[in-house]
């Protein structure tokens, strides 16, 4: 890890994840945010020369790149920015709660040639990763029906997540994850339908549960099948997929993992709404690793600013879809032909 | 009681006639005389039931000539309306294999047709005899779920191709997996919603594993509105690996307003193995679900009660209003529900566009 100084903008759950892991790739971190957690946060990771900035242009002028944990609908503002700065960028999924805003966000950075990357950290989660090598080596053959299922507690933590308006919803918020890995497996997105159920709209409180379920088909034929849950405060933390084509299937239940249970701790325990993960490296540390390589060798990350975007497209036709009842066709871009292609 | 078994067309034929042969009180007699659907090699006919130990006649209407009480239909998807019309010429109780039928109008002609003379018509959905689906009907409708919002199913399996390669032949089996999977979990959620009616299907299919092998859809998922509010979504595809050593899986997980609940059909076993064979062990145990639902049809009136859950009659409930009400065999008019899905599933996937229902 190179010498880097971050700017870290926003103290809230994704910020206390990435933090950590900056400091463990030897970052110099300075943390800003607009309530005063930034400071706090920043006592906590002192000894690690974490400080905190009176304001976004005093972190802009001690960073080379920034990491953006703040709530969605603050992205855009925030990265363009930091990108007019000059500044490479990390942005916490989803990029924005519009195709238009991700677009504009992305052809900023190309235009200023700097690097912004989509914090999809589910491409570093090691079952997925090693879900996806295995696909694009063949264990599957062609893809042919892809499920995916992500459950947590419904994030009452911030009041932001349960507006629609603010976070685009569990559709935008959580099940964006699953959309870009089945992008990323099965190729483009020409037709998504989605239905949403339960407590869609702030305030939310604890108790409240949340649940959409969305069909993608692929440009190949391929159909996707997304389940997503804001569940009850005992929800434990879990994902799973199942993949399967003409030659094999790979599947995954978070649930089932045997190397590490508590078998019981005398009271029902609480659920979790970021994926506690240290059976293998922080997923964090290897995505932010990526980044900074990419930032300094010049390299193509994992995940791009266009793969942000075109998940930001499968998310919000299934928004729309869910909205209207209608099947919505996405056009199928010239960038995802070139994905196809070479992949 | 004599029971008749017609046709061995169907894959559950043969398991049929093994419960139905072991069964007290019982006598089966069985007759295929049209396997012409049958594959190079596949036995059928009255090789199959001397294999299987049961009587044979060579003709439908000998089999009838002997007075059965009731009669199991077993022949491929599209030609089960002749038989079942058969059954009820002869005033006989028939179970019919699922689908029902291949179209609406064969559905509903097979319902009056047994309406008029005064037969029942069950199908064959023996999923709802599962204890798996007895606990999460209890939990549902005892309000221990509260009210449903989404369901995730999945029934999968291997490709039918080998024995029985009709079921690929989109004309005799009226379509392909989306046909063969999609009503076993939209039977158990017709059951389980108890009136409620399903108003939307959207579905998406493909031949991607199977292009230029067979004709049918392989893989689809089928999204399916209620009434109640709730929304499923069911993924029907022959996915499981041709030599996968267990031959799929019906599970589905349930997200209501107070809980999430998950139900597998198929995962009580113990599990090893075999070092001999050098293969998997698999050993099923509880409740048969052909045995318990030949039972329920023809002993319905031993039908459980309460805290009797022996897995040999209907499969009693426990808690509050509705959870208590014995399982019983679909009939036919559950059937034609079920069939509707799957028909509107398919005009979806031809137009890429949800499908209202009725």
């Amino acid at each position: 890890m190179p010498d880097m100084d971050i700017g870290l903008i926003g103290a809230g759950g994704i910020a206390r994840a990435h933090l950590p892991a900056w400091v463990e790739l030897g970052a110099r971190v300075t943390v800003f945010s607009t309530d005063d957690n930034a400071g706090k946060l920043a006592e906590r990771y002192g000894a690690h020369g974490v400080v905190a900035a009176r304001s976004l242009d005093e972190l802009l002028a001690r960073s080379t790149a920034v990491d953006i944990c703040t709530p969605t609908h603050t992205h855009r503002e925030i990265a363009l920015t930091a990108i007019r700065a000059g500044k490479h960028v990390v942005c916490e999924k989803p990029l924005a709660l519009s195709v238009e805003h991700a677009r504009e966000m992305a052809e900023a950075a190309e235009a200023a040639g700097v690097v912004l990357f989509p914090a999809h950290v589910v491409r570093w989660f090691p079952e997925y990763a090693a879900l996806a090598e295995a696909v694009r080596d063949g264990a599957v053959g062609e893809p042919a029906v892809l499920r995916f299922t992500r459950t947590g507690a419904y994030p009452v933590w911030a009041p932001w997540f349960a507006d629609a308006a603010l976070s685009g919803g569990i559709l935008l918020d959580q099940m964006v994850h699953d959309f870009d890995f089945a992008q990323l497996l099965a190729g483009p997105v020409v037709r998504v339908h989605a239905q949403a159920r339960g407590h869609l709209e702030a305030p939310a409180v604890e108790g409240c549960v949340a649940a959409s379920t969305a069909v993608l088909t692929h440009a190949s034929g391929a159909v996707s099948h997304v389940h997503g849950v804001w569940g009850l405060p005992d929800s434990a933390f879990r994902t799973t997929f199942r993949v399967a084509g003409r030659d094999g299937v790979l599947h995954h239940d978070s649930a089932q993992t045997k190397a590490f249970r508590v078998v019981a701790q005398g009271e029902r325990a609480r659920g979790e709404g970021i994926p506690a993960t240290d059976l293998a490296e922080s997923p964090f540390v290897a995505e932010l690793r990526d980044f900074a390589a990419a930032v300094t060798g010049g390299g193509t990350p994992r995940v791009t600013a266009r793969d942000g975007l075109e998940a930001v497209r499968i998310a919000v036709a299934a928004a729309e879809s869910a909205r209207t009842g209608r099947a919505v066709e996405l056009e199928t871009t010239h960038h995802e032909t070139e994905e196809v292609a070479a992949r | 009681m004599k029971v008749g078994l017609l046709s061995f067309a169907h894959v559950h034929a043969a398991g049929y006639a093994t419960v139905l042969r072991g069964m007290d009180g019982v006598e089966v007699r069985a007759s295929d005389p049209s396997a012409e659907s049958a594959g190079p090699g596949e036995v059928r006919g009255r090789a199959l039931a001397e294999r299987l130990g049961v009587p044979y006649a060579e003709t439908y209407e000998e089999l009838f000539d002997w007075g059965p009480d009731a009669v199991v239909v077993a022949s491929e998807n599209a030609r089960h309306r002749p038989l079942v019309e058969l059954a009820a010429k002869h005033g006989v109780d028939v179970l019919c294999e699922k689908p029902l039928a291949t179209t609406v109008a064969d559905g509903e002609a097979m319902v009056a047709a047994c309406r008029e003379a005064g037969v029942r018509l069950g199908v064959a959905y023996p999923v709802r005899f599962s204890p798996a689906y007895a606990a999460l009907r209890r939990a549902v409708r005892g309000g221990g779920t509260g009210r449903v919002l989404t369901v995730a199913g999945a029934n999968n399996g291997r490709i039918p191709s080998g024995d029985r390669a009709w079921f690929t032949d989109p004309e005799l089996a009226g379509g392909g997996a989306l046909m063969d999977h999609t009503v076993h979990i939209a039977d158990l959620l017709d059951d389980l919603f108890d009136g409620a009616h399903a108003t939307e299907v959207y579905a998406q299919t493909n031949n991607v594993m199977y292009a230029g092998e067979v004709d049918a859809d392989t893989a689809g998922l089928v999204t399916v509105r209620y009434d109640n509010g709730a929304v499923a979504t069911i993924d029907c595809s022959w996915s499981q690996p041709a030599h996968h050593p267990v031959w799929g899986g019906l599970e589905l997980q349930l997200v209501g307003e107070r809980a999430t609940v998950e139900m597998d059909a198929f995962g009580q076993n113990v599990t090893g193995f075999d070092e001999r064979s050098r293969s998997p062990v698999q050993l099923p145990w509880g409740t048969d679900l052909d045995s318990a639902l030949l039972r329920a049809f023809l002993f319905p009136e031993t039908a459980a009660g309460p805290g009797e859950g022996s897995g040999a009659g209907p499969v009693p409930g426990g808690g509050a209003d509705g959870a208590d009400e014995a399982i019983r065999v679909a009939d036919g008019e559950a059937g034609l529900r079920s069939l509707r899905i799957a028909l509107a599933g398919y005009a979806s996937a031809r137009t890429g566009r949800p499908v209202p229902l009725r």
